[in-house]
């Protein structure tokens, strides 16, 4: 049978966003699209973890937004939701804590009127911070008793340092220290309007589309006593939100570069994280960093998936990636591999940073790299949500002073078409140096790696 | 509501076409029916170990990656108890590559012993990952063994133990892929912005050529009726001891199964579900609780479980999950209740299909089911439930003497 011929799209057709400041400085993206019963709403607040004074403040502020309002209790809150079958989905990271909410368009009204309760009048109550407490400490040791989670803690550890907002991971028993004041506090100091933007994909109808915007332009602004003018567009400016103090915490890396064995008895494999500090998604060499840790080990026919798994069959899996943080951004290669290949593995990871170094990469190795970038940009932007994820990507990249205009994601596209073998050469040369890199593993010490 | 067209190719290949307007991307899925249930005892993990293999080449296509990626194309698969699943999601014009590159492989699968010894590998690393570098890794196998004693459910996908991969041969290999991989066993569904009769067209000419074969018609030992209760405790390093029960319930088509899955939503869909409201919230026995149906073609499992928080004692949380049981057995469930969760399954299925690969997933699903309308159908079967149908089921279906009862200690 004939290949059939392969057709390359050059460029992504998106729906139309429109921009909006509300009254109140929130920016706001909406999508439109008469067609659909579905709806979904997501507010991202400048409020990770990096920011927090006590630990896990951040995570339990917003996760508590919907368990008690001024109109509502935890109980009715999960009752009206479910009722319609609307959900939402709360995540939080370092820099960013993200509210998602999604309903059918027919359960419209039903679900606005909790979401704008969790939204504007959330009351924290104190039992149901107990509660939260003592679940999440469970769940916080559960986790940690996965070598990956233990490896992904150390990690950030070595590659920031222990003490830094990007790398600190605190004892689960911090749970039980949290008070109702914290939360209040710290909801008071960072979600406000001017800390805050939001995305939503709705159905045709006016009235619903009016409600939503009436509700964000309620939400205050901040709590403090000078607010610094909006910069254009009215998105908040980079840094703001964090108070000075962490801010220069941020800018101070630890630029100690280590091997760390964190030991797990009788482990049969070994977690291993390599990895080094470079710059956040603004940088210039950003995009084309993204392009080299695609080609070493981004995509399925990647340079470590061939070596690792399919020619020596060490792992089930192996990923590398540019990882975005507000104040930095990093390299990381993951995996899991027998605890007999430990050290191997660990060679062969850093031979094939080398070959990169040395060698060009064929044309037709970085065609299929960036079409498999390309690919995925399409998938996640088919069905009407994954348009919301990345205008949210887009609106942090200008939170963060980048470019995250209109042609954001076209503008990607052809970064990414424009990367040539040698500008991978280049970016390789100077960026995967040995000696720049850290190393993790979580396993048996038995197989200790030298280095 | 999903549009779709069906046409059976002569080799006997279904093939299910929807129209996905607007998208700019198509989906192509091919379902063979085959799973852990059509394996021996003595070469349990073989279906999944196979469908590793499906990605190792064919005598024409050596590399089945390369030409995906150069089509945009992202691929993958899975294998469950009952079937085995591949995808590819790529940009629409790219279409007939997807196509060409799956009916490929129905036939021209070349694997080397190198390529055997390779997988073997990575498959056992895949074991290793999930069963026995996790806390609660064994959890679920044990409980399987536990709840079943004849059916194949009675092992894990992966296997029953990694020597089984291991002892994998080139001669298992080729009579499997004679065995199931063939048109008659498999379902081809497509969800792109083509038109049917287009799709079709595609089908015949990539799948047309490829030999008719013969559907499977073995017997899978089916499980006897439970008549007595069975318990297991284990003890493991672990930082909270977990319960675990099963009941056996119906196949995936009959009204108990429905019925199972509606009866786990009420004790533990969401956060206003009743098992999350009073054993976690009101009274805090548990840090998490669940239930759910397996839901497997076969009869399968309703199973509850939770993760006790320090300090509770064993019997009063197992008490605790049996109070629920029961009460949905002795009062009424209420009209809201039910309309609750009428909404819920609604609400899921039009969320479980907004993109181009969950609705070629769902419909090949479905047609593997026997019966594709059901995509449709589905939510009507769950709002035609009554209040007294249901506490009928439960009282049926959490009978002491069909329980399995795991307790997972921590040590």
């Amino acid at each position: 049978m004939i290949a059939p011929e392969i057709v390359l799209p050059r460029s992504v057709a998106l729906l139309s966003v429109e921009r909006l400041v509300l009254d109140n400085g929130l920016p706001v993206h909406i999508i439109e699209d008469a067609e659909q019963s579905v709806a979904r709403l997501s507010l991202v607040w400048a409020a990770g973890s990096a920011v927090q004074s006590k630990p896990f403040v951040a995570s339990t502020v917003l996760n508590l937004l919907a368990e008690g309002t001024e109109r509502f209790s935890a109980r009715e809150i999960a009752e009206r939701l479910d009722f319609v079958g609307s959900y939402f989905d709360a995540t939080l990271d370092r820099d960013y804590a993200v509210m998602t909410f999604c309903w059918l368009e027919k359960f419209f009204a039903p679900t606005l009127e909790v979401v704008s309760e969790v939204v504007l009048r959330p009351t924290f109550p104190a039992d149901e911070l107990d509660i939260y407490a003592r679940k999440r400490m469970e769940w916080l040791a559960l986790e940690r008793a996965k070598p990956s989670t233990r490896a992904r803690e150390a990690f950030a550890a070595a590659l920031f340092g222990a003490e830094h907002p990007y790398g600190v991971s605190s004892p689960q028993g911090e749970y039980l220290n949290l008070t109702r004041d914290d939360l209040v506090g710290f909801h008071r100091q960072f979600y406000g309007a001017d800390n805050c933007f939001a995305v939503c994909s709705i159905g045709g109808d006016a009235a619903g589309r009016k409600a939503i915007l009436d509700m964000l332009a309620q939400i205050p602004l901040l709590a403090r006593d000078k607010i610094s003018p909006p910069c254009e567009g009215g998105v908040p400016q980079s840094g703001e939100g964090v108070d000075s103090a962490s801010r220069s915490q941020l800018s101070t890396l630890n630029s100690q570069f280590s091997t760390v064995h964190v030991p797990f008895p009788d482990a049969v494999q070994s977690s291993i994280r390599i990895g080094r500090v470079l710059f956040p998604r603004q940088h210039p060499d950003f995009v084309g960093m993204q392009v080299v840790a695609t080609v070493l080990g981004g995509y399925f026919g990647s340079r470590l998936v061939r070596n690792l798994r399919e020619q020596r069959g060490y792992t089930y899996g192996v990923m590398s990636a540019m990882v975005n943080l507000r104040a930095a951004g990093y390299l990381a290669v993951s995996t899991e591999v027998a605890a007999e290949a430990t050290e191997d593995a660990v060679a062969q990871i850093f031979a094939e940073m080398e070959r990169l170094r040395t060698e060009l990469v064929p044309q037709d190795e970085l065609e299929n790299v960036r079409r498999s970038m390309l690919g995925e940009v399409m998938r996640i932007l088919d069905g009407p949500f994954g348009v919301v994820d990345v205008q949210i990507e887009s609106m942090q990249l200008a939170m963060e002073g980048g470019d995250g205009g209109q042609e954001y994601i076209n503008n990607f596209i052809r970064r990414v078409e424009a990367i040539t073998p040698e500008d991978v050469h280049r970016l390789a040369r100077q960026y995967l140096r040995r000696e720049d890199f850290t190393v993790v593993v979580v396993g048996d010490t038995k197989y200790s790696v030298s280095v | 509501m999903i549009t779709y067209s069906e046409h059976t190719l002569s080799n006997g290949l279904r093939v299910v076409a929807h129209r996905a307007r607007g998208s700019e991307m198509a989906a192509v899925n091919v379902l063979y029916c085959v799973g852990a249930r059509n394996e021996s005892p003595e070469k349990t993990g073989f279906a999944h170990l196979f469908e590793h293999l499906m990605f190792r080449g064919t005598r024409d296509v050596p590399d089945f990656d390369a030409p995906l990626h150069k089509a945009c194309a992202e691929n993958n698969a899975f294998t469950n108890n009952d079937y085995t699943d591949y995808y590819i999601t790529l940009p629409k014009e790219n279409l007939a590559t997807a196509l060409w590159l799956e009916g490929d492989r129905m036939s021209g699968l070349d694997i080397t012993p190198g390529k055997l010894e390779a997988e073997k590998r990575v498959v056992i690393e895949e074991y290793n990952q999930r069963y026995k570098n996790q806390p609660y890794g064994d959890m679920w196998p044990l409980f399987k063994a536990l709840a079943y004693k004849v059916h194949p459910y009675r092992w894990p996908t992966i296997g029953l133990t990694p020597d089984h991969v291991a002892g994998a041969t080139l001669g298992d290999v080729e009579a499997f892929y004679r065995r199931f991989y063939n048109p008659a066993n498999a379902v081809l569904s497509v969800a792109a912005d083509v038109v049917p009769e287009e799709i079709f067209g595609l089908a015949e000419r990539y799948f047309g050529t490829v030999e008719r074969g013969r559907k499977p018609d073995e017997e899978i030992p089916q499980e006897p009726p439970q008549i007595e209760a069975r318990r297991l405790e284990v003890e493991r390093d672990v930082p909270s001891t977990v319960i675990m029960i099963a009941f056996p319930t119906g196949p995936r088509t009959c009204r108990e199964h429905y019925a199972g899955d509606i009866l786990s939503d009420i004790l533990a869909g969401g956060s206003s579900s009743r098992l999350y409201q009073n054993l976690v919230k009101n009274r805090p026995l548990f840090s998490s609780v669940n239930a759910y149906i397996t839901g497997d073609i076969d009869p399968g499992l309703f199973v509850v479980s939770g993760n006790l928080l320090a300090g509770v004692s064993e019997d009063d949380a197992e008490q605790a999950l049996w109070g629920e049981l029961r009460a949905v057995q002795n009062s009424v469930i209420g009209d809201r209740e039910l309309e609750k969760v009428g909404n819920k399954f609604e609400a899921e299925t039009v969320f479980g299909e907004l993109n181009v690969m969950n609705k070629a997933m769902n419909l090949g699903y479905y047609s593997l089911l026997g019966n594709p309308e059901l995509i449709n159908g589905e939510v009507a079967v769950y709002r035609s439930f009554t209040p007294d149908e249901l506490r009928a089921s439960a009282s049926k279906m959490f009978a002491p003497e069909k329980s399995n009862t795991l307790i997972y200690r921590s040590r």
